[in-house]
């Protein structure tokens, strides 16, 4: 078999895991939603609302037939693409989701970037320098980092950026300028933990056999460090990242509500608060499949890093 | 080598630099544009459907966007808006209104009768779910007798009516609108007001702009033509400390809701202003789930009123800023006993304690009191978290409640699980406000059948019920405010409710800004704006 057919099966193997884990993921979803307390209908309806009206409305919203009969029919139009209609707004949930999506995609990528940028070059330097007063102070930084919460964060910048210096605007979305303070904030936290994960693992590969073995066939150091120690080192933070992505799209709530941006986070919260069920399926149905997209591309970043992992 | 904050401050610096065309953030609002923050909590759909929002921070929205009949006048008087005058019959069953003309809505439909009529149909519609029906009251028909004469009819007499046609929730919306958007009308708002709408960004951003053909204000309003300022856009910052820093930054040149922690900064800032007016509604109360043990029992609900100090709770979580409310009405709207009720009744810890005592209610080892094996534990039942931070005064309440041996969980629901849990009585305590232009809102409370199912007030008291439905009736004025002073009364001596503190409704502005204004139901105003050239 060659390689490149042995990637795509590799990766139609993963795709369809992914859309068994997403599937998966709406169905838990699902029985939770119906679970809770609360009817959507009595919600819609309002304080004023008769039992009647309250009725009437659940029989529009088909929230009065049985819980198989709400979920097939729901996994029914979902199969052919249709997330269905807010409760709320009467809007196709995926026509909501599209409101808020650039805002999140925006967010969410160029704080990923930036996590991944700091978290290596700080990583690599914090290595490199094991135990000197560099690495003490990127150790120092790092922990400062993830004990903050983003909130706290968040507001500092906006004091040191907008209200005193007035370089960078404190809220909105849209403009590359609005994007800055509100990644810088996300991003805290994955990156001080991969700056931690990478300055670990270079330390280890740095005391592995083969590179003693490499600085003694007389390559230069930086050569050593990119070509060799860098990619063996790279390995466990990209595990992490994959986990981590996870964590940047739950508290991507609070960094949306600090610097006032749209996105999905808050479209997420206010959905659970009225029980739109279409809304939170659209919306964790979304996070699902980024999710699992996310850790697609990390398995496969492995065997771009490291061919050896394509070969196992 | 860098650290990781050097690392930041050099990102961001670079970033700035290599974005073109640098402006100052006061430059930005050249062209005439008035950027207001205001806070619209964590709601992502802005519905700014007059008729069916009860959501006050879109109401203060649509309050630009819209007009109405009538004008509540700071003496809580009506005065002509839409409608340049108006006849009552001696019944006072059939309201003849005679319409201003040459009005036109935004869509450049005509407002003529049938246009305000199809309003009233609207709100009237018996398949309609709209927030606004309970404001149209016992409305039983509406009739054009000219272009600019209309007939209302009710079926018995109702007091609150032309006081209600003043607030945002009866504004005048254009039907030729509500048939082309239909149940998107609230994202697609057209109305007769001093600014049209010209879009939206769901949960972030209004956007409108000059109405230029505008030359129908009421006689509030500091002049008759268009507004000066050409664009108004609102951005929703729900985050309290980013809209005092966006103000502060000079990004927005108005803040709405400035936290009481901030409101002594502001005022002490030459560059700011601060403006603040009573919000016209019903005082944020304790209401006590008067159905089931132990409030059932008038005296233990005076013990554990006795055992509160309100008063230092509302100075030590506002800091001053919000006065003490003593009755259910906040002090400005008609009819208000606010002045009467102050210092009724005090606080009183060696009474309550006796009370319980007599009551069987024994102090056990952990300073909870029993009684025959149960503890005298209740719950608070809240859906709305910390805003106005009134989560803050429950936990010195619970503290207060610890001392007296009376012990307070806070049991936070979502707004769908509070409701569900509120209908079927399961709490001890709630608490609210409502905005309100007349005091017939506490109808909708005490009278059972005027209740919604959710209805976290379960008092049934006949006098009172008796006393609120003539008040709704009462066309003499003097006899109609006798009814509510006896009504708050019998709600504070029996201790259904317990009045908190009273809301000023603030707003600051930067000084490029003159003229923002707050009108009397406490909904800010920006058609005298005027930005100032920096």
């Amino acid at each position: 078999m060659s390689a490149g057919r042995a990637d795509a099966a590799y990766v139609l193997r993963r795709l369809v895991a992914a859309v068994a884990g997403s599937f998966a993921a709406a169905t838990l979803v699902f029985l939770i939603l119906y679970w809770l307390p609360g009817d959507p209908a009595a919600l819609i309806a309002g304080d004023d609302a008769s039992p009647q009206m309250v009725a009437n409305i659940q029989a529009r919203l088909g929230t009065n037939a049985p819980l198989w009969h709400q979920y097939v029919t729901y996994i029914g139009h979902l199969l052919h693409g249709d997330l269905g209609t807010s409760f709320t707004t009467n809007e196709p949930v995926s026509h909501r989701l599209a409101g808020q999506l650039g805002a999140s995609l925006q967010l969410t990528f160029s704080a990923c970037l930036m996590s991944i940028l700091a978290g290596v070059v700080f990583g690599v330097i914090a290595g490199v320098n094991h135990d000197r007063w560099v690495d003490h102070l990127i150790q120092s930084v790092t922990m400062f980092m993830t004990s903050m919460p983003p909130f706290w964060f968040g507001l500092l910048l906006v004091m040191i950026f907008s209200v005193t210096l007035r370089w960078l605007p404190a809220i909105g979305s849209g403009s590359l300028r609005q994007l800055i303070l509100p990644s810088l904030c996300l991003s805290s936290l994955l990156a001080a933990q991969l700056t931690n994960m990478v300055r670990n693992s270079v330390i280890d590969v740095l005391e592995e056999p083969f590179v003693t073995t490499l600085r003694g066939k007389g390559l230069l150091e930086r050569s050593v460090l990119y070509r060799h120690v860098l990619r063996n080192a790279l390995i466990p933070a990209i595990t992490m990242f994959g986990l981590l992505v996870g964590e940047l799209l739950s508290s991507a709530v609070v960094v949306e509500t600090v610097f006032a941006r749209q996105g999905l986070g808050r479209l997420m919260v206010e959905a659970l608060g009225v029980k739109d069920i279409p809304m939170i399926m659209g919306v964790t149905l979304f996070a699902s499949t980024f999710l699992i997209l996310a850790n697609l591309l990390v398995d496969l970043s492995y065997s771009w890093i490291d061919p050896r992992v394509r070969a196992a | 080598m860098p650290t990781r904050r050097e690392f930041y401050w050099g990102l961001a610096g670079s970033a700035i630099a290599s974005a073109a065309g640098i402006r100052p953030a006061r430059a930005q609002t050249a062209g005439g544009e008035l950027l207001v923050a205001f806070d619209g909590a964590s709601v992502v759909r802005f519905v700014l459907d007059p008729h069916n929002s009860l959501f006050a921070p879109h109401n203060r929205v649509i309050r630009s966007i819209f007009d109405n009949l009538v004008v509540l006048l700071p003496d809580q008087s009506v005065g002509p808006w839409l409608a340049a005058s108006w006849d009552v019959s001696t019944d006072r069953k059939t309201y003849v209104f005679k319409l201003r003309q040459g009005v036109r809505f935004h869509d450049g439909a005509p407002f003529d009768a049938a246009a305000v009529k199809a309003n009233f149909d609207r709100l009237s519609d018996p398949k309609t779910v709209l927030y606004a029906k309970a404001e149209i009251g016992p409305f039983e028909s509406a009739e054009v007798l000219a272009s600019d004469t209309l007939r209302i009819t009710l079926n018995r007499p109702f007091e609150p009516f032309l006081r209600n046609l003043s607030s945002t929730k009866l504004a005048i919306i254009s039907p030729t609108a509500l048939a082309r958007y239909g149940d998107a009308f609230g994202q697609n708002p057209v109305g007769t007001g001093p600014f049209r709408f010209t879009g939206l960004t769901q949960g972030t951003e209004i956007r409108l702009e000059r109405n230029p053909d505008y030359a129908w204000a009421p006689p509030t309003a500091s002049h008759a033509g268009p507004a000066y300022i050409e664009k108004l856009t609102f951005r929703n910052v729900p985050e309290q400390a980013t809209r005092v820093a966006a103000l502060k930054s000079g990004q927005v040149q108005v803040a709405d809701l400035i936290p009481s922690q901030n409101i002594a900064e502001v005022k002490a800032d030459p560059d700011l202003r601060l403006l603040q007016k009573e919000l016209l509604n019903t005082n944020y109360s304790l209401a006590l789930n008067v159905t089931r043990a132990p409030w059932d029992d008038e005296e233990i609900r005076q013990a554990f009123r006795l055992s509160l100090d309100i008063g230092a709770i509302v100075r030590v979580v506002y800091l001053g800023t919000a006065p003490r409310a003593w009755s259910p009405l906040s002090p400005s709207l008609f009819a208000s006993a606010e002045h009467e009720l102050a210092n009724s009744w005090k606080p009183d810890p060696a009474k309550a304690a006796a009370i319980l005592d007599r009551k069987g209610w024994i102090r056990a080892a952990d300073g909870i009191r029993e009684k025959d094996g149960k503890r005298l534990a209740i719950s608070f039942i809240d859906a709305q978290g910390n805003r106005e931070q009134r989560l803050d005064c429950i936990q010195l309440i619970r503290r207060q409640l610890a001392h007296a041996g009376i012990a307070l969980s806070i049991d936070s629901q979502a707004p769908g699980a509070y409701l569900q849990k509120v209908a079927q009585g399961e709490y001890d305590l709630a608490a609210g406000a409502q905005f309100a232009d007349d005091p017939d809102v506490l109808r909708r409370y005490y009278v059972p059948s005027e209740r919604v199912v959710a209805a976290a007030i379960r008092v049934n008291d006949p006098d009172l019920q008796q006393w609120l439905d003539q008040a709704a009736s009462e066309g003499d004025t003097a006899k109609r405010a006798e009814l509510y002073r006896l009504a708050q009364h019998r709600i504070i001596d029996k201790v259904y409710g317990i009045p908190v503190y009273v809301l000023l409704y603030n707003l600051a502005t930067t000084g490029a800004v003159t003229g923002v204004d707050i009108d009397t139901h406490g909904f800010p105003q920006f058609h005298g704006a005027r930005l100032v050239a920096s």
